[in-house]
């Protein structure tokens, strides 16, 4: 066995709060024999195991496919969103890219808009209540039409796939200096309309979305773009630019 | 009459953004009107003179005033609003936080170096517009851009003036909505020259300071 696949041990400072109403404080734990291959939920996990077996309460961290695909885990790690690789979440975060004697600091999303639930889990159900204000089409489909009945240019598609690809974690939120949730908003507005089947209801969708991000007491954007480069899914700012005109023709041009 | 258009430009974060990029775009253009008036105290003393007389004889000139006026209120209370509310839903108590390379020394700096043109812009336009114009315009610029503690304050807002256009312009567009795979490099690289160009306001009192403005004469008729 090489020396790099050798089991190591670190120190994790991380986040302990019991309830929201608890001011909460950062503990440390020391875990031992990591293993590399071992992601960093899976480094939890045993330090959670350990705790149980010693009677103490785990800390609590949400997680689901642990594929990257779910959007469930976010951290913060040493002070960077999803940890210190580009494009990737929290799970996909592997311990060969920590050594021996590391010390790492945990700390869960902290927005205005995201209440710590406990420990390491918070409440992002500010971003349902943007979606239910419009990130859907609402249009009877009937059955299956044909193929090819509703004509959609390629990029188009590609492109709101693209912004499809958002798994709203929010950590284009917690990135943002402001705490904005723009890129999101603008991924779930983007996606639809680019494609016919979202044009029906666009404009109410931009304006009542807005609003409810609005509402929700998230910041306002300063085009500063730290979002994007902590997206996992590269969702790109150009949407945000989308979203604006979306919101500047829905205002302005529209009738309602 | 449906005014809802209008309370949703003022209610909404998009519709308040709107506004800041809109009277940004405009105090753009007169900050570049501005900066292309004040080259001409470079053709010397009778060319400088008779221009700044045809501006100031301009019809409704009170009107214009206070019509830029409004567009320099509108984009300050804006901003302070809108920076009041982003302090307010700003993450904080992180035990560490570093940021990932979208941030720019311009775009961290805009509050900071909103106040510095502030409170030079006030500076300026009390020596300047509120001031006794009877020696003539050439001469009350120039005695004033021989002063320097002047023109440490008016280099001051011109670096001021780099750091916020060098955000500032490109942001305009990416907020009116305005960003395409082709050609929003050509919209950061001209918002670097428009800003960069802002160091002309302190190129020139500096050659007066130094005595260079001899250098120019006559090299621009």
């Amino acid at each position: 066995m090489s020396e790099t696949m050798k089991n190591f041990s670190i120190t994790i400072n991380v986040w302990r709060q019991n309830s929201p109403s608890d001011t909460g404080r950062m503990i440390s734990y020391p875990v031992t024999n990591v293993s590399p291959a071992m992601s960093f939920l899976e480094m939890l996990d045993v330090l959670n195991e350990e705790l149980i077996k010693k009677g103490e309460s785990p800390i609590v961290v949400e997680s689901d496919c642990r594929e990257g695909i779910c959007g469930c885990c976010g951290l913060v790690i040493d002070g960077n969103t999803h940890g210190p690789d580009k494009n990737s979440t929290v799970c996909q975060l592997h311990m060969r890219r920590f050594k021996n004697g590391d010390i790492i600091t945990v700390e869960p999303w902290r927005v205005k808009s995201f209440p710590i639930i406990k420990d390491l889990a918070v409440d992002r159900s500010a971003m349902e209540k943007i979606m239910q204000a419009g990130g859907y089409i609402s249009v009877n489909t009937g059955a299956c039409p044909d193929a090819n009945a509703i004509l959609v240019n390629r990029d188009d598609a590609e492109e709101s796939m693209d912004a499809a690809a958002c798994i709203g974690c929010g950590a284009c939120v917690t990135a943002c200096p402001n705490g904005a949730a723009m890129l999101f908003t603008a991924a779930k507005i983007s996606q639809l309309a680019l494609l016919p089947q979202g044009h029906t209801e666009r404009w109410e969708r931009a304006v009542n979305m807005v609003e409810a991000m609005d509402k929700e007491g998230f910041g306002n954007c300063t085009n500063e773009y730290e979002c994007e480069a902590v997206c996992p899914k590269e969702i790109n700012v150009s949407n945000i630019a989308r979203m604006n005109r979306e919101f500047l023709i829905a205002n302005f041009l529209s009738k309602k | 009459m449906n005014l809802v258009f209008l309370r949703r430009i003022i209610t909404t974060s998009i519709g308040r953004k709107l506004i800041m990029a809109v009277t940004g775009l405009l105090l753009v253009g007169f900050v570049s009107f501005h900066l292309m008036s004040n080259l001409v105290l470079l053709n010397g003393q009778e060319a400088y003179n008779t221009y700044v007389e045809h501006l100031t004889g301009v019809p409704f000139l009170l009107f214009i005033e206070i019509g830029l006026l409004s567009l320099f209120l509108i984009h300050i209370i804006m901003g302070a609003y809108v920076r009041w509310e982003d302090f307010r839903n700003s993450p904080k108590n992180y035990e560490k936080r570093n940021w990932q390379g979208g941030r720019t020394i311009g775009s961290a700096t805009m509050l900071y170096t909103a106040a510095t043109i502030l409170i030079f812009a006030a500076y300026h336009v009390f020596t300047f517009r509120f001031s006794d114009h009877s020696v003539g315009f050439y001469e009350m610029v120039t005695t004033a851009f021989r002063d320097p503690v002047y023109v440490t304050i008016y280099v001051m807002g011109a670096l001021a003036m780099i750091l916020h256009l060098s955000h500032g312009v490109q942001s305009i567009f990416q907020t009116l909505g305005i960003n395409h795979l082709k050609y929003t490099p050509f919209i950061k690289l001209g918002g670097w020259i428009i800003a960069l160009a802002m160091a002309a306001f302190a190129m020139l009192p500096l050659i007066f300071l130094f005595e260079f403005e001899c250098c120019f004469m006559g090299m621009f008729h």
